[in-house]
This record gives structure tokens, sequence and C-alpha cells, in this order.
């Protein structure tokens, strides 16, 4: 019975389609986590073939199992743990040599292995042809063609793998020749290794000493093989670090350095293998990649095309936000119109309609209305630009400014998308390898103005400034941006020094999307989860607002619940100009920022739910001068994130600190440049 | 109380103040010898160095040239070259012209070796940038002993070349004899640097000096045919008679490891070695980037870092701090 499931671990370089075959193959039947102990996703997928339950374990995509990344930890220790029953290693037919690399290394720890070789239809498109079968020989384990975006070659691959679980198919890896000084050397080690009892996994262990890998290195000087998963009985720890000694001793003793003989050396072998099955077809002509990239990496032009991207981007997700926000609030108020009449005909009492209507769904009506749209075109563009392979262009063509920051280029496509949406911004981050890096983006996109902050600050400004609200929102734009610089600078500087860590980008060749696949993945991965939270976290928190401002009924606005908050918190914010019912109307907005506008006209008391108004907008010239109008825009801008994107800082981060981080960086950032506003704009006399 | 009694600071502070005493009389006699002795030896050594260049050709070495080698006045020049004199390192008439005895070309040897090797040191070893290292070299080649130049020798191994390609003399401070071979010996597509032009017949020596060629200069092998060949010279190219190629040795131009960071676009080069240890250079092997790889030059960003590359097959974007880690060799031709 048990036997009748087969637990596969997906490996593979990044950018091989890893994904692709994964969606592909278990579809919706999902279930995403996080690896034990680390902020690695783990994604797991189920489904049946011919009786079989199989089930896919994606592992992380990395270059190599030398254990120097949590990834490529996971990805070692989950293949080492014999949980799996097939290792599927997807590979990359374009680059076949680097791909062999990471082959090379599962080879030496199981044998049952079965190779995907992907983007074939690149590989032919590009003038070359694989011999599969020729692969396969010198490999020793099946290998499948593929094109995963056409389902091309699955069904071979499922079979393969079952094949291959059941026993029916052998697999006889092939061990890399290291030549002789290494061979030696392992050959030496492997006797000591028997010596004490260890079969099996003897030589990749032997190897593993003299490649200095850190994993391996550290359980031997521990004396404890527990941590790699193997089991060694009567092994004493002395025994261990004495062995560790002498593979010290001859992987210095080499020139140059062990380890580069045995990376060389894989390589080599790779080299060798690539030369037997692969072969030209047609003679090599310029590629299209080639093109473009000599247009869009260009010393003048990029910037222009860059520019023009983004602008479009935003565009269509400003354009996009209005319409699509048009049209869902209109059919959110005849619904709530329809609710309200229906409640009214059963005679419903008063506080029920007034929770109901005014607060849960006329509060969650406007932030779904005013998240949605834009949420939906950010994400989809986001997805298109980084399957087209334009997302490591801007990275690449981005990264020297960003280095004055101590940061890379990736950081700057997490402040773009923050400005469409903040959650996009955060979630964008996870293209970021280095740890680093990511956090700093995750707790400085907050600061990028994202549209909901920007449509409102519009309204505001017009009524404050009149003609003067365009430069008035370029200065919030240009100060948004500086304190986002300014904050990743003051991180690198402070908590995130140290090692500065060596940056690789690889460039992909552009690829042509699958629209539909995007915005279909685009949707449902992201958008509906996201929308989801926003919800939860909105209608309680709509309702509450509605419950604070109309109890207790009937009394004047000074003794509601929100009349003594805005009393209370009068004197906090003194020091930046900040009234108590701005200070208020701020906090309700914290379910989503697009609501400060209604959120003011409650706290002014001028009307007791989060409808629409127009009256608050007459209001407020009259109680704010010129400078709290600035001061409070300023301080609106970059403030506290919104709830979800607090919540997709927990996501992304998995820790209770840096999700704190990522409200107190925003809070700690708004509180001095308002008070620096504020207080010089005093002193200038305004 | 005890704390405050004076068996419990007096000795740990007595044997601080006198291991600092100790320490500083130490680094003073070590700079005040520097300090006293260097900038004159300095001086001096120069001068000598200076001396054993010109006078390679030369029957001996007036005042005048060797102010204009030095950048100093003919005067100081004068006071200099007494003081060589006086030393036994050189003998002659100051006002006419002086030639080094046996111990002063013996001496000049050694500098040149101490100071090429120094330039080794700090190339390979401290990672300095070639245009940096031959001031340093100037300072650290006068602090040495012959048992620490020998030392160091041994220590880089015994290089052949130092960083600018020049020859490092051996132990007996004597340049190797050329073992250079004709230019006959030579294939196309060679890049060759003279060693020796042999003076017999003096009118063929002559033309071939008039020609351009001389110790030192280096030439490209363009065409080999049995009775002629052509070489490039200062780039233009020159056809010489097998009979005259047969008289002119030279030896391949070193091909010096270089940064990759360095490269302009479109070059291919290839790995001689990844520095740096640990992560980075793990990260940089898995990358493909091994010794013997093969790596193009793709483009630079708009702001001139990073770069891309082309290696094994695959595109890839590398700072240039992290690209200077990796040491490469030109690829020329085919």
């Amino acid at each position: 019975m048990d036997r009748k499931t087969i637990t596969v671990g997906v490996t593979g370089n990044p950018n091989v389609g890893k994904s692709v075959i994964f969606n592909t193959l278990t579809g919706s039947r999902q279930h995403v986590g996080n690896w034990p102990g680390k902020t690695v996703e783990k994604a797991e997928g189920v489904f049946h073939y011919q009786g079989w339950e199989i089930r896919f374990v994606d592992l992380p995509g990395t270059y190599s199992l030398a254990a120097q990344s949590p990834e490529e930890v996971i990805a070692r220790d989950y293949i080492i743990s014999r949980e799996p029953d097939v290792v599927l290693n997807i590979v990359d037919a374009t680059s076949l040599e680097r791909n062999l690399n990471l082959t090379l290394q599962i080879l030496e720890l199981t044998e049952r292995v079965v190779v995907a070789l992907n983007l074939m239809d690149e590989l032919r498109r590009g003038g070359w042809e694989i011999d599969v079968k020729a692969l396969e020989e010198a490999l020793g384990v099946p290998v499948v063609p593929t094109v995963a975006t056409e389902r091309e070659g699955l069904p071979e691959l499922v079979a393969a793998i079952v094949k291959v679980a059941t026993g029916q198919q052998q697999g006889h890896p092939v061990a890399v020749d290291y030549g002789l000084t290494v061979e030696g050397y392992v050959e030496s080690l492997e006797a000591d290794l028997a010596h004490l009892g260890f079969d099996g996994r003897s030589r990749w262990l032997a190897l593993k000493l003299l490649e200095d890998d850190p994993e391996v290195v550290e359980a031997f000087k521990q004396g404890d093989l527990a941590a790699l998963g193997l089991v060694a009985q009567f092994v004493s720890p002395e025994a261990l670090q004495a062995l560790l000694r002498r593979a010290v001793r001859l992987r210095e003793g080499t020139q140059p350095d062990a380890k580069v003989v045995i990376v060389s050396g894989r390589y080599e072998f790779a080299d060798s293998i690539v030369h037997r099955v692969v072969h030209r077809e047609r003679p090599e002509e310029e590629s299209l990649t080639e093109r473009i990239d000599r247009i869009v990496t260009h010393k003048v032009w990029s910037w222009p095309i860059m520019l023009a991207m983004l602008t479009l981007v935003f565009w269509i997700t400003i354009k996009g936000g209005e319409i699509g926000g048009g049209w869902l609030e209109a059919g959110f108020s005849s619904l709530i119109g329809a609710v309200r009449a229906w409640l009214v005909s059963v005679q419903a009492p008063w506080w029920v309609i007034g929770a109901l209507v005014d607060g849960l769904m006329m509060g969650t009506g406007t932030v779904i209305a005013a998240m949605l749209p834009p949420m939906i075109i950010l994400f989809v563009a986001f997805a298109l630009l980084e399957d087209s392979g334009l997302l490591p262009r801007l990275a690449f063509n981005l990264d020297r400014p960003m280095q004055t920051l101590g940061s890379q280029g990736k950081q700057v496509i997490t402040w773009g998308m923050s400005f469409g949406c903040n959650v996009t911004g955060v979630m964008a981050a996870r293209i970021i390898e280095n740890k680093k890096v990511r956090l700093a983006s995750i707790l400085t996109s907050p600061l990028i103005i994202c549209s909901g902050r920007y449509g409102a600050g519009v309204a505001l400004a017009i009524v404050f400034f009149g003609d003067g609200a365009l430069p008035v929102m370029l200065s919030l734009v240009f100060l948004s941006l500086g304190t986002a610089a300014l904050a990743t600078l003051g991180l690198n500087k402070t908590l995130f020094r140290s090692e500065p860590g060596s940056f690789v980008l690889e460039m992909p060749p552009y690829r042509k999307p699958k629209f539909w696949q995007v915005i279909w993945r685009a949707l449902w991965d992201r958008v509906a989860l996201t929308m989801w939270r926003a919800v939860e976290f909105a209608a309680p928190a709509t309702l509450l607002i509605w419950v604070l401002g109309n109890i207790p009924r009937g009394v004047p606005f000074e003794q509601t619940a929100i009349g003594w908050l805005v009393h209370g918190l009068a004197p906090l914010g003194r020091p930046w100009g900040l009234s108590g019912a701005m200070l208020t109307a701020l906090l309700f907005a914290l379910p989503a920022k697009e609501i400060i506008v209604p959120a003011l006209a409650m706290t002014y008391g001028l009307q007791t739910s989060l409808a629409e108004s127009e009256q608050v907008l007459a209001y407020l010239p009259q109680v704010w001068t010129p400078l709290t109008s600035y001061s409070f825009l300023v301080f609106f801008m970059l403030y506290l994130p919104c709830l979800v994107t607090v919540w997709a800082t927990w996501k992304e981060t998995r820790s209770l600190k840096w999700t704190l981080m990522g409200l107190a960086v925003p809070m700690v950032m708004a509180s001095l440049i308002t008070f620096f506003v504020y207080q010089g704009g005093r002193l200038l006399g305004f | 109380m005890e704390i405050f009694g004076i068996s419990n600071w007096l000795w740990p502070t007595v044997s601080v103040v006198l291991a600092i005493l100790f320490v500083w009389t130490l680094l003073r006699r070590r700079r005040a010898i520097l300090r006293s002795r260097l900038p004159q030896l300095i001086e001096m050594e120069d001068a000598l160095k200076e001396i054993y260049n010109i006078q390679q050709g030369e029957a001996s070495v007036e005042a005048g040239a060797l102010a204009e080698a030095l950048g100093i006045s003919v005067e100081t020049a004068k006071g200099l070259m007494g003081v060589l004199v006086a030393s036994g390192w050189a003998e002659g008439d100051v006002s006419v012209g002086i030639r080094l005895t046996m111990q002063g070309r013996e001496r000049a040897q050694e500098l040149i070796r101490a100071h090429r090797l120094w330039e080794r040191y700090l190339v390979d070893r401290e990672g300095m940038p070639l245009e940096v290292i031959h001031a340093e070299a100037n300072i650290r080649e006068h602090e040495m002993t012959p048992d620490e130049v020998a030392k160091l020798d041994a220590d880089l191994g015994h290089p052949a070349w130092d960083p600018h390609g020049d020859i490092i003399p051996d132990a007996g401070c004597r340049v190797p004899p050329p073992a250079g071979s004709p230019l006959t010996d030579c294939m196309p597509g060679d890049r060759l640097r003279i060693l020796h032009v042999e003076d017999e017949p003096p009118a063929l020596f002559a033309q071939l000096v008039a020609m351009g060629f001389g110790p030192g200069v280096e030439v490209e092998m363009v065409e080999h045919q049995p009775r002629y060949l052509t070489v490039r010279v200062a780039g233009s190219p020159l056809i010489l008679a097998t009979a005259a190629a047969e008289r002119i040795h030279a030896v391949p131009v070193p091909v010096l490891p270089v940064p990759l960071g360095e490269l302009p676009v479109g070059v291919r080069a290839r790995v001689v070695e990844v520095k740096g240890g640990g992560k980075h250079q793990r990260r940089m092997l898995d990358m493909g980037l091994v010794p013997g790889a093969e790596v193009t030059v793709l483009r630079k960003a708009p702001l001139g870092d990073p770069t891309e590359y082309r290696v094994k097959g695959t595109a890839v974007a590398l700072r240039r701090s992290d690209a200077d880690t990796i040491l490469v060799e030109e690829i020329t031709n085919g």
C-alpha cells in the first residue's frame, strides 16, 4: 500500500523551467510552505499516474550542491535523506555544460536519477542538436528531452520516473575522473572511511572532505555525522577528527587547492560529454537576444527605454485602476443599496444595518475597489517582465547606482513595483538571492508611494494647493525615493554590514512569455491570495471603525469613541504639526491607505461611515494651514505600511523581528522627515 | 582595602610600562635606522642602478646622463658619483665619466633582482595594480639582505619573469644567457621579444638595427616562407631574408594573467586562476569560471559596471570587484 506512493525531489539550476514542469504536472494540487527552519519556500504537489500517487517536492534552484547557501544545503540534505524515491534533475539543454556541473554532483549522491533535458525547442532554434541516447549512455541514467511549456515529453518523463522508482530501470551513474592526484587521495581516504565502517557514500564523503565542504567538515569536526543523515556506529569523534586532519593536509598539499582541481575536473568531464553529444546543425547566426540587448543595455538608449517601460506600466496601472475601480465601486454600491433595502424591508435594527452595511460592506468594498485593479495589473506586468527576461536587464543597467547604497540593481525593481502597490514590491523582493539585499528591499519598499497613496494625495493636494498640486506631488515622489535610498544606505551601514558577497546575475535569453499561463499564474498564485488577505484585514477593521464612530449612539461627535480618540491622541502629534483628528484618520487608513479621505471625514465628525465624501475636501482647507497640509502629506506618504504589506512582510521573512522592523523603518523615517519639514517650515515663517 | 594595596597594581603597571617601552624602542630603532641610513643609501643605490642601465652599451657614464636619468641636477649627480667612486662601486674621474667596478655591477644586479622579485610579490601576493608596484618595490629593494632576497625568491617559487615581463636575474645575479631561438624557428602568430641580435657580419647587423631590431624589441611573426619571413615591428610589417632572420634570437612574450575586469568588450580570454577563497571562489567556480574555461566579454552596463560575460554557454553579469578576482589570459588568435 505504502509503495503506491512515489516521492520525487525536483532539482535544477535557476531559470531552467523547473516551476513550469512542476506546475504543469501537479496542477493546482499544490501545497506551499517553508522548509523547516528556513525562509526558503517549499512547494509540494501530487498527481496520479497509472495507479501511482506521485508526490513532487520542488527543491530550490541551485547551480551546485556545495552547501554554500541555505538553498544548496536544503537541496542536498533532501537528496541525502533518502526520502525521495527518485531525484528529477531538470537541465537546460542550451547550456548543458554548466547544468551538468549540478547533475554530476547529484549522481555522486544517488543512482536513482532521471534527467529532463528541457528547453529543447530553444536549443533547436539556435541550430544545435543533442544526441539524447549518447547523453544517456554517458551519464548512466535515463534522459528525457522535454519542452515543458508545450507539455512535450512530459508523459515520457513520468514513465521514466516510475520505471526508476520501481527498479525496472537501474541507473549506473558515471563517476567523474578527477585525475591521478585527486583520485589517489580519494582512494586513500575511502580506505580510511571503509576502515571506520562506512560504505556506499564513502567516495562522496572523501570528495567533500577534499573539497572543503563546510557542512561535511563541520560534521567531522563535531565528530557527529547525524547532521549528514549518516549513521555510523562505533565511530569515535576522535577518529573522525583525525581523518579530517589528514584530508586537510592532502587538500592543501595540491597545487592549486584540491577544491579547485575537483570543480575544474567536474567541468572538464562535463565538457568532454558535451563535445560528444552536442553538435551543430546550422551555422551560428546573431541571436535575437544579442540584438535586443544591444539596444536595451545601450549607454544612451537604455535610459529612455527603461523610463518608457516604467511609465507605460504605471500609466496602465493608474488608468486601469481608475476604470476597474469605477466598475467595482458601482457594483458594490448597487449591492450595498440592495442589501440595505432588503434589511430595511425585514425591519432589522439600526445597528445591524449600520454595522453590516455602512461598516463592513462599505469599508471592504472601498478597499477592494481601490486595491484590486492595480494589483492585478502590476502582478501580471511583473510576471511578464520576469518571464520575458527583461527584469535581469533592468537589474544589470541599474546595478551601478545601487552599489553606492550598498545594494544591488534588483532592489530598484522592487521599488518600481512598489510605486504601484507596496505589497507587490515586498513580494517582488524574492527574486533577490542575497539575503541582506532582499531584507533591505522588503524593509524599504513601503517607503515608496503606492498608487493608493498617490491617488489620495492628489485629491488632497488639489484642494490645498490648487495649481501647485503637481509640484507638491513631484516633491513628495522624490522625497519618498530619497527616503528609501537613505534608509537603504542606513540599513547597509548598520544592521547589514559585513561581507559584501559576490554578485552574480544570470542573463537568460529573451523568451516569448506564455501570455495566458502568466496571467493565470499571476491571478491564481498572487492576486487571489493577496486580495483575500486584504479583505480579511479590511473587514474587521472597517467594522471596528464604524463601531467607534457610532457608540454611544446619538451623542455629539466629541463624545463618541472616535471623539475621545481624537482628543486623546492630540498631544502625540504636536512636534509634527499633526492634530488628533489626523492621527486617528491615519490609524483608520491602515487597512488600506486609499480610505484616508473618508477616514478624515469621520475623524472631523462630518460623517459616521467610510463612504466617499466631497464635503470633507471643502472643509479641510479652512482648518489646515499650507504647512500643516504639507506636513500631513509627507507623513501620510511615509508612515506605517498598510496591513496587507505587513502581512506580506511576514510572509516573505517568516520572522517577527523583521516584520517589526518593517513597521519601524517607515515609522522612524516618517517621524524624522516630517519633523524636519514641519519645524523647518515654522522657522522659515510658514 | 586590598584592591588598593600596592602589590595589586604595582607589578602589572611596571610590566606594562616596561613592555611599552621595549616595543617603542624597538620601533624607534628600526625607524631610526631607516631614517638615518635609508635616504642616502637609496639615493646611492638608485644612482648605481641607473649607471648600470646606462652603461650597458657605453664605456663610461657622464654626470649629465645620470642627472637626466634620475631627474636631478648635474651637481648632485657628480656628488653621488663621487660617493660611488669612494665606496668602491665605481672607478674613473667624476668630471669625465665613471665605470662600475665588478662589485658595483654585482650590487646593481642584486638590486635589480630584489626589485623584480618584489614586484612579482606585490602583484601575486598583495594584488597591487601594475602601475604602483614600481614605486613600492623601489623602496623595499634597499631593505633586503641577500638571505632575505633568497628567501623571497624561494617563497615565490623562483619566478622567471617580473610582472612587467622582464627577466628576473638568477641567484648568481646574472641575467641568464639568451635561451631564445632564431626567428626562423618561430611560427606565424607568435608574439616574440628579441633577446639578441648577432653582430656579425657588421653590415647586416647595422642594417638590422636601422630597421628597428634590437634587444628588448617586441615583434609579431606574420608569415613564414622558406626563403623569407614577414614580421611586424612597431606596427609595420617588414620582410626579412631567412639568412638575416637566423641571426635574430627571440623568446615568446610571456602572457601575463590580467584581472578579468580589465578586459575590453569583445575580447576572449582563458581563466588562469580564481582568487579570493571561500564562498566567493566556490561560487565563481560553480558558475563555470574554472581554470581553463573560456570567457568572452559581451557588454558593459550603461554606467560601466557590471559587465556581462559569456562562459560555458551562458551569460552572466559580474561586478568589476568580483571580476578582478579572476585572472585570465587573453586569447589572441584562432
